[in-house]
């Protein structure tokens, strides 16, 4: 029982990490990036080559967020904001940046599987529980992520021109916010966010070129049901994140994979604005 | 101008003639692998080890007179990738045989395309047994070679009562774990649970925390080779489940990239390194030769391949062609004497094997604790010759 919560929290905690920089990137400009997914195994390639220099695995987690950073920059000034007055067509072209990304991550790494090791070894007792070191911490760092991003849109003139631009974009260009400089720092914080997630799911599974896909999956389904509030993105993953767990425990893994999308379209079908406020 | 065309044309259809028949002076040998997916971990090694075998046949002279090629294809280690690997080898390439270590997933997918193409295929992966092609010779284990040994140590020297089977949702899992479910039940052991788990996934949260649950005294792994059982290991450990680690689809190429995670997992299989034969020293010495600083551990995974493509030269040579029937015929009445034995294909396509139970030392090299010479695979095609 307790070591199913924990699985259902750690499990949210992940879906979190990876699913945040989607949601700002979504509130923000409107748009979903596809290159999420990308970005998330340019993260865990950062975490793959931070353990063959011999660095601490726990210094790959900043090495990671700068690479996604820079990599953010780059795409939202060539390839965003050029599609600005086209949404749809900006979507598109964030797609065909992911499989861009994924063949260059190909031939710089070959088709192969890479692993990497865990900053955190061992278990730690827990309510009468032996539970991994490593995904307890991770639960840390979702709340981290969280409380971080919180503060940064409610404490700072940024995150106010932010929450401006979120909430109707035209107005706040009227009344002198920079809005391209908004979307441009919050694509870069995006970027970032979702290779410090890959970074971080990456001592618990492995690393392939095409292992964004199905993160970028079950994160865009969550962003869809979230709106724009991270608190709602929070009570998300943990219903959804907790039903992946439950089925796969009670019913099989792969039905499990499914819960996701399955949940995420009858819960928008029966309440098209999610978990978000009216 | 016609005529002009006419000459570009005949021209243009010599030179390809010419290309064409430059091929022929080559026996090219199909290896439709998993570069990419789960057997990426392992492919690199078979190829290293075809590498070697067709480098010794064509330093010997070559085969009928003709120089010994390798086309490697990547069949993404599952169904779709291999429809894709098998059909440019054996339809564009023309290739005279394939030899390969594939996941049940792809040589299932393969086989209808090699009756097709009526290329011969040595199979050379472990895996669940049972599965018959008029083209098809299998020279690796079946797990009525391979779960004996690991059930009855378990049982016998461990004191195991109760068991936890977990494998990867296709042929070679479910037809491993069924097989082992019947050896233990017969034997008067408990099967607390089998789960199954995609082969491309990578989270085993919900098998773990059924382990966890039940609390087996040993689990019984049955992976597809490479990721899935480096994920899964780690994930146990990181868990840290108490019970005894048996993995039935662990080779040791693939437990040295698990690092300190596979240290204590039991394994059984046809090789290890440290199998101590003239034959395997002079193998791993070849192989340190040609690969230096490059070399990846030989496995049980790659030995196979390395002894395939010396049988096929042998059969062909016996054969005295490379036609399909009279070297399908050959493939059972020759043997080589490999860094695993004496190999001969005689048994319903299948071979006889010396079969070792190990444990994963700090170091990532097996300990063999028994020993078993020449187990027999029982009977797996009878209704082939």
């Amino acid at each position: 029982m307790v070591a199913q919560l924990l699985d259902v929290v750690s499990t949210a905690a992940i879906l979190y990490a990876v699913a945040a920089g989607l949601l700002l990137v979504f509130g923000v400009m409107k748009i979903i990036n596809f290159a999420h997914g990308a970005l998330l195994t340019v993260g865990s390639y950062a975490a793959v080559v931070a353990g063959q220099y011999g660095l601490n695995p726990w210094l790959a987690l900043p090495v990671a967020a700068a690479v996604g950073a820079l990599l953010g920059i780059v795409i939202e000034y060539f390839v965003v904001r050029p599609l600005y007055a086209r949404p749809l067509d900006a979507i598109l072209a964030t797609w065909g940046l992911g499989i861009v990304i994924g063949q260059l991550l190909t031939i710089s790494f070959g088709r192969g599987v890479h692993f990497s090791e865990p900053p955190l070894r061992g278990v730690v007792d827990i309510l009468a529980v032996d539970y991994s070191r490593y995904r307890l911490a991770l639960i840390g760092v979702a709340v981290v992520i969280g409380v971080g991003i919180s503060a940064l849109l409610s404490r700072t003139r940024l995150g106010l021109d932010t929450r401006a631009v979120i909430m109707n974009e035209d107005l706040a260009r009227g009344i002198g916010i920079n809005s391209g400089r908004v979307r441009f720092i919050t694509f870069a914080v995006g970027s970032s966010l979702a290779a410090a997630a890959g970074m971080l799911i990456t001592p618990l599974s492995s690393v392939d070129p095409n292992m964004g896909t199905p993160w970028l999956v079950n994160a865009f389904m969550l962003v869809l049901v979230s709106g724009s509030s991270l608190v709602s993105l929070a009570i998300a993953c943990v219903v959804l994140g907790g039903a992946q767990v439950l089925v796969s425990s009670y019913v099989s893994p792969i039905l499990g994979g499914l819960t996701i999308a399955v949940l995420a379209a009858i819960i928008l079908r029966v309440r098209p604005q999610g978990f978000a406020h009216a | 101008m016609p005529i002009s065309r006419f000459l570009v044309g005949t021209s243009l259809a010599i030179t390809l003639a010419c290309g064409g028949a430059a091929f022929a002076q080559n026996i090219t040998i199909g290896v439709p692998v998993g570069l990419s997916g789960a057997n990426s971990v392992v492919a690199p090694s078979v190829v290293q080890a075809a590498e070697l075998a067709v480098d010794e046949i064509n330093a010997a002279g070559g085969l009928l007179g003709k120089k010994l090629a390798l086309e490697v294809a990547d069949d993404g280690s599952g169904a779709a990738g291999a429809q894709k690997a098998f059909d440019a080898l054996i339809f564009q390439k023309k290739v005279n045989v394939l030899i390969s270590m594939e996941t049940s997933a792809a040589r299932n997918a393969g086989l209808p395309i090699v009756t097709r193409g009526k290329t011969p295929f040595i199979y050379t992966s472990f895996y669940e047994g049972r599965s018959c092609n008029k083209y098809m010779y299998i020279n690796a284990w079946v797990p009525d070679q391979q779960v004996a040994p690991m059930v009855d140590f378990f049982m016998d020297k461990k004191d195991s009562k109760t068991f936890f089977l977990i494998g990867s949702d296709y042929a070679f899992g479910r037809g491993m774990l069924s097989f082992t479910k019947n050896y233990v039940e017969k034997r008067g052991g408990k099967v607390l649970g089998d789960e199954y788990n995609p082969m491309d996934a990578t989270d085993w949260t919900a098998i773990i925390s059924k382990i966890r649950a039940t609390n087996p005294d040993a689990l019984l792994m049955s992976t597809a080779g490479g990721a899935p059982n480096v994920t899964l290991t780690k994930q146990l450990r990181a868990a840290g489940i108490k019970a005894h680690f048996g993995n039935l689809g662990l080779d040791e190429g693939t437990a040295k990239s698990m690092g300190a995670d596979a240290e204590g997992t039991y394994l059984a299989g046809s090789y290890y390194t440290s199998v101590e034969t003239p034959a395997n020293t002079k193998f791993l010495g070849a192989m340190k030769t040609k690969f230096g600083e490059k070399l990846l551990t030989p496995n049980d995974l790659s030995t196979p391949q390395y002894e395939a493509v010396h049988l096929y030269a042998l059969a062909v040579k016996k054969a005295g062609t490379t036609d399909a029937e009279p070297v399908l015929a050959a493939l059972k009445d020759v043997s080589f004497e490999g860094p695993r034995g004496l190999i001969q294909m005689n048994k319903e396509r299948h071979a006889p094997l010396t079969m070792y139970l190990g444990q994963v030392k700090p170091d990532g090299t097996v300990n063999i604790m028994s020993t078993f010479k020449d187990v027999d695979p029982g009977s797996q095609c009878p209704k082939l010759d």
